[in-house]
């Protein structure tokens, strides 16, 4: 039974596999049910599939709480989806077999729901009152996008704008429609929304109020299309804690924790890390929920680099199992772990490649080859000495730069120089190569004064030498 | 014969004198009485040639030695004279006859240069050494391109004499034959005039020049330079056909067989290939985007890691190389891959053992590895004769081989550099007299002149500006002289 379950699983993760999803072999060191219970609204399901789809431990338990998740909304699809995969990856949980009587059920009432909001909307619309047509589409939009019709959804919002009427209003728009764009993935179209709307002019305590979902937005857009320093600073400027606790359908405080600390070690240099992440006050509430952060952050900026690195390794595996982050894990890992041995190394001139490995590389392996791409990429100036395995640092002798480019500068002119003069003589004995329909005007190419170089050959066949004498 | 040779010696007299007016009086009226000479005793002249060169010295009585030899050597050699002796006469006088004498024989002289040129009657390498001699001998700067110049260029390139013609076509050509603004000088013998003053159509001294011939030469030297390997030359050379200037849209197809060629020379020489300059027509561009397809992605290759895919690309294009003479030049290109591939690694390396660079690097030959260090090692080590790279083998104790790469740039004391600035500014200052000349006969030019006057005018009218007249000043300014103008 036990090795029939493990087939199936196999089966289910090579069938992720292929289709290009991420899997994660190691166990995370989050507990599923405390993570899932930071979150409300539809964001748990999806994160819940995701562990399901990608995590080997979690699978199955994630899979389950899905199914329970989709089943206690309305989304027909999301059921069918986290039953596609609980079908293959467990076929004998009872979560397997398929709820038709709910499935039916769900689906009727959804159809009466929706005819019933818009048979409401259009009453509301007969009568003009403004405040009333809004709330009929906002009522619409938040039951389509609860039953999984997110562009619908997105269409009921918009129709909300032209009654908005107040700020909180505009402010109520902007995050609904926010809303559907993060489920959309669609990390311009939040952006531009979140600046749109939320930058408008407000007094301090609504901007205190509002500042944690701005900036939380933003910074998950910048993340999303991968500008990586703007998104740290985003994130290291949310705020309040217990303001951005209430927004915690998009991410959790925790989640702040980890986005800022870990984007903030990709993207900026110790003493910016020292000034922003470590120094400040407002962030410090978000690092002592992810303490490891901190620690790692700490590290870096102490230069003990292979310690933080290790932490961060330590935690691959749940950062892997986040949404938002998943996708970004090897590129950002891969930018910390340069920017470490580019830090490492700029206090020296020459360093052993053996005491770089220790610092480094795993056990066993040797850092040349991605030294090698380092140095490519022009990221470290450095260069390799094989024999001595040295890692020997550039010098740049301004000195002879300055010469060399002086005396550049002169070989430069003189062969410009003479090839304008070139130039000109040639054409001055009118020996340009001509287009074909010119060529025959042209015969008397080397008769002296023939070929004028400052006017057009039509404007010449024109002129007429005895006019410009008498003008 | 003894009515002759008085004539004949007449000129110059004992007591020579550098006055140009004098000289010039002199010149013309010896040049009366010879041709005088050549229309009443031209049998004489046959029959006693021999004695007569005899008598006379090719470098002092040059005017009268030409009419000579002309008269033996055209239209046909002269039976009067053992072959042999006369061909030897004539190469003679070519190498050491006076250029400033010879002004005023242009026609002569030129028929002597041609006949030489067709190669019939001396031996190549004889006759490519001749011609540049004697093209030196006229115009010692070199900076002007004459008709000589091309049927030099041919004969050395076809019958491979490229060492003797090197001092010709190393001078960069500024000038051509008869550029327009040039006004008859008033003294030929002067020796202060610049070679286009005197070089013209007009007295004979070159042929009529055509662009199809400018380019020619500029081609056939860079291909010299090929064959001598000594690629930066050569790349000049191709990149002046390349960006031979056009107007109204034209291209030539010498231009776009130079282009095949600059781009293989390019990777040679720089190990990449970047677009032609900006200044290269428009229409020719676009004439080597197509017809050059197959050598830029040979060149695109060239820069990857791809040994086999630079194989590949050369071996499926065989036939185009064959048909556009280029089997050589590609050949080299496949050579010189590696080369660059172990170049590039001493922008990451200081020290490479030799067991390493064969693991790196792969043969664009064979495609792959080399199949011996001692192989690697002869590699670097010409590159490191042939200067194209800069470093060192060295043995370690344990026996392994090792190449150290050292700085390229190697830092100069403030005297070496003080050095190599004055060698620069003499360089420049050698370029006055071209700067002098070109701005001398754009001075004369009506054409300039109209220009300036309109230019001039516009300024005093700009106070009412007319949107037409800005669109003019556009048109205007898009001059090729435009740039030059202030730095004569």
């Amino acid at each position: 039974m036990a090795t029939n379950q493990q087939n199936h699983l196999l089966a289910f993760f090579t069938a992720m596999d292929n289709q290009g999803g991420i899997i994660v072999r190691d166990a995370p060191k989050l507990d599923l049910d405390l993570y899932i219970s930071n979150y409300k609204g539809r964001t748990r399901f999806e994160r819940l599939l995701v562990i399901g789809q990608c995590s080997v431990t979690l699978c199955l338990d994630a899979l389950k709480a899905a199914i329970v998740e989709a089943k206690k909304g309305k989304d027909v699809q999301r059921y069918r989806d986290a039953w596609e995969c609980i079908r293959t990856a467990a076929p004998a949980e009872p979560e397997a077999i398929w709820d038709d009587a709910w499935v039916n059920a769900t689906e009727r009432a959804n159809k009466l729901e929706t005819q019933r909001l818009e048979a409401e909307l259009k009453g509301y619309k007969n009568n003009l009152v403004k405040e009333s047509i809004r709330i009929g589409h906002r009522d619409l939009g938040e039951h389509l996008e609860s039953i999984g019709d997110l562009n619908g959804a997105a269409d009921a919002y918009l129709k909300m704008r032209p009654d908005a009427s107040t700020q909180s209003h505009i402010l109520d728009v902007g995050k609904h429609i926010i809303s559907t764009m993060l489920q959309k993935r669609d990390w311009p179209g939040a952006l531009a929304n979140i600046n749109k709307v939320l930058v408008a002019n407000m007094s301090p305590e609504e901007q205190n109020a509002e500042q944690p979902y701005q900036k939380m937005v933003s910074g998950l857009a910048y993340l999303g299309t991968e500008k990586y320093h703007e998104a740290a600073r985003s994130f290291l400027e949310v705020g309040d804690p217990i303001v951005c606790q209430r927004y915690n359908d998009v991410v959790s405080s925790n989640d702040i924790a980890t986005y800022g600390g870990l984007l903030a070690l990709a993207s900026m240099d110790r003493l910016e890390l020292q000034i922003r992440v470590l120094d400040n006050s407002a962030f410090r509430n978000y690092l002592e929920l992810e303490p490891h952060i901190r620690k790692a952050v700490s590290m870096f900026v102490n230069g003990r680099y292979s310690a933080c690195l290790a932490i961060l390794e330590s935690y691959r595996a749940d950062y892997l199992l986040d949404i938002y982050l998943q996708k970004h894990v090897a590129s950002l890992f891969s930018l910390i772990r340069s920017k470490c041995i580019v830090q490492y190394f700029l206090p020296f001139s020459c360093v052993t490649l053996d005491s770089m490995n220790t610092a480094f590389a795993k056990p066993g392996e040797s850092l040349e080859d991605e030294l090698i791409s380092m140095i490519k990429s022009g990221v470290l100036k450095a260069r390799i000495n094989t024999i001595d395995k040295l890692l020997v640092a550039v010098s740049n002798n301004a000195r002879v730069a300055m010469q060399t480019q002086g005396i550049e500068a002169a070989r430069n002119y003189e062969r410009e120089a003479l090839e304008r003069i070139r130039r000109m003589s040639l054409a001055a004995a009118d020996l340009e190569v001509r287009g074909q329909s010119r060529k025959i005007g042209s015969t008397g190419g080397n008769l002296a004064g023939v070929g004028d170089i400052w006017s057009d050959d039509s404007n010449r066949r024109l002129y007429n030498p005895g006019e410009t004498a008498s003008s | 014969m003894d009515q002759l040779a008085p004539v004949l010696l007449a000129f110059p007299p004992e007591n020579p004198t550098d006055d140009n007016d004098t000289y010039d009086k002199a010149v013309k009226a010896h040049l009366n009485r010879l041709t005088k000479l050549l229309k009443d005793n031209n049998a004489d002249l046959i029959l006693h040639g021999p004695q007569l060169l005899e008598l006379l010295s090719p470098a002092v009585n040059s005017l009268s030695y030409l009419a000579v030899l002309h008269t033996l050597v055209i239209p046909s050699l002269a039976t009067s004279m053992a072959r042999d002796l006369l061909l030897e006469k004539l190469a003679i006088f070519l190498v050491s006859f006076d250029g400033r004498q010879c002004r005023y024989a242009g026609t002569h002289l030129h028929d002597l240069l041609s006949t030489v040129g067709s190669g019939q009657y001396l031996p190549p390498s004889v006759a490519v050494d001749v011609l540049a001699t004697a093209i030196l001998k006229l115009d010692p700067t070199g900076r002007m391109l004459t008709s000589t110049h091309i049927i030099l260029a041919r004969l050395a390139y076809n019958t491979d004499n490229i060492e003797p013609a090197l001092k010709v076509i190393d001078k960069i050509i500024v000038f051509y034959p008869n550029m327009i603004n040039y006004k008859e000088p008033q003294y030929l013998c002067d020796l202060d005039l610049f070679p286009p003053a005197y070089i013209t159509r007009e007295n004979g001294l070159t042929a009529v020049v055509k662009a199809a011939a400018v380019m020619e030469y500029d081609l056939l030297c860079g291909m010299m330079y090929c064959a001598r390997r000594e690629w930066a030359k050569a790349h000049a050379a191709f990149e002046r056909v390349v960006t031979f200037p056009t107007r109204e849209g034209g291209t030539s197809k010498i231009m776009a067989e130079a282009y095949k060629k600059w781009v293989l020379v390019s990777l040679l020489l720089n190990g990449k290939h970047t677009d032609p300059p900006s200044y290269t027509g428009a229409a020719a561009n676009k004439l080597y985007g197509t017809l050059g397809k197959s050598y830029v992605s040979v060149a695109t290759s060239f820069v990857t890691e791809n040994a086999e895919g630079l194989k590949a690309e050369v071996e499926k294009n065989a036939e185009i190389w064959q048909e556009d003479g280029n089997t050589g030049l590609i050949q080299e290109v496949l050579a010189a891959y590696q080369k660059w591939r172990v170049l590039n690694l001493q922008d990451i390396y200081t020290k490479i053992s030799i067991s390493e660079i064969r693991e790196q690097t792969l043969s664009a030959e064979t495609g792959e590895k080399l199949g011996k260090d001692e192989d690697v090692e002869a590699l670097v080590q010409n590159m490191i004769i042939g200067g194209m790279l800069k470093g060192v083998i060295e043995k370690n104790d344990d026996g392994t081989v090792f190449l150290t790469f050292l700085s390229s740039t190697t830092e100069l004391s403030e005297l070496e550099f003080a050095d190599e600035l004055l060698r620069m500014a003499s360089r420049l200052k050698e370029l006055q007299p071209i700067f002098r000349a070109t701005s001398e006969r754009l001075g004369t030019s009506k054409d300039y002149v109209k220009h300036i006057m309109k230019e001039s005018k516009r300024n005093e009218k700009s106070d009412a500006p007319d949107p037409t007249l800005g669109f003019d000043a556009q048109v205007d300014d898009e001059d090729l002289m435009g740039g030059v103008i202030q730095t004569g």
